[in-house]
């Protein structure tokens, strides 16, 4: 087996693998428009429930808001590691501190607002799965292209 | 700063429609850092394309941000800016909206890594 022969074979398996991760990506992506619309009617139950201004992005923090710090962030897995980036989990801290998002809408709210927040929690886990997806196809595509240049160097040197 | 974000993880940053941005800070994603710069925007209809850009730009330069989320119809108005981002970090991903539904052929990765399937680029 020549050496063209090897480039060529990676390339058509890297190339599947492209494939497979974009159709993964896609198929990742409906399920956050899924749980991201089946939290959007729990916001707009809430809304009807308590009002039109009272489930808005006028209840959101602003820049004179006292700071806080973010209950849901994203760490890189020790164990799990893709092309030397490592793959993102979320990660959920609570402080005494942090006050549940939920209350910026008042202490008797409805259980749809509850509801709301867990499908968007829901679609956070997607989303996380989304990026290391998309990391992984980033990488794929990168070496595709790379080992394209490889192949027409090997090509004008014939 | 990247002390900071190494010992309590990275944000995930918003860039959104109203339902999007109270959605996702509901899950637990916003925060306001000591110098009051927030994690979030929301755009409407009254939001300047200049202002998203400028925000979009200010959350890739943040070190504290892993991610950032921005609605497909949003990233339309910026399109000229994610293109030109080839970083993997911070990871941007377009996501759908109420009004607008997931279109993979309008995202920026998808569109570039199908353009390696051209007949002409495989040869």
């Amino acid at each position: 087996m020549t050496e063209l022969d090897k480039i060529c074979t990676v390339l058509d398996k890297l190339t599947l693998d492209a494939l497979t991760l974009m159709e993964e990506e896609i198929q990742i992506k409906l399920n956050v428009e899924n749980a991201m619309c089946g939290g959007e009617t729990h916001l707009a139950k809430s809304r009807y429930i308590l009002g039109q201004n009272s489930v808005s992005s006028l209840q959101l923090p602003t820049e004179n808001s006292p700071d806080f710090d973010a209950v849901t962030t994203v760490v890189g897995e020790d164990d799990e590691e893709l092309f030397g980036q490592k793959a993102r989990t979320l990660e959920v801290v609570k402080n005494e501190e942090q006050i549940d998002p939920v209350r910026w809408f008042g202490y008797l709210v409805p259980q749809d607002l509850y509801h709301s927040q867990s499908m968007f929690k829901q679609a956070l886990q997607w989303i996380i799965r989304a990026v290391n997806v998309q990391t992984r196809l980033i990488e794929t595509c990168g070496k595709i292209e790379q080992l394209k240049e490889l192949k027409k160097e090997l090509l004008v040197a014939k | 700063m990247a002390l900071h974000a190494a010992i309590k993880g990275k944000l995930i940053s918003v860039i959104g429609d109203e339902d999007t941005c109270v959605g996702f800070l509901l899950g637990g994603v916003g925060e306001i850092n000591k110098n009051r710069h927030p994690n979030f925007l929301v755009v409407d209809k009254s939001t300047a394309v200049s202002e998203v850009e400028e925000c979009f730009k200010r959350f890739m330069k943040r070190d504290d941000i892993d991610i950032i989320l921005i609605n497909q119809n949003i990233a339309e108005m910026i399109r000229h800016v994610i293109d030109g981002h080839t970083s993997p970090i911070p990871a941007v991903l377009e996501i759908p909206s109420k009004d607008h539904p997931y279109d993979a052929s309008k995202d920026s990765i998808l569109r570039r890594a199908k353009g390696m399937f051209n007949p002409d680029e495989l040869m």
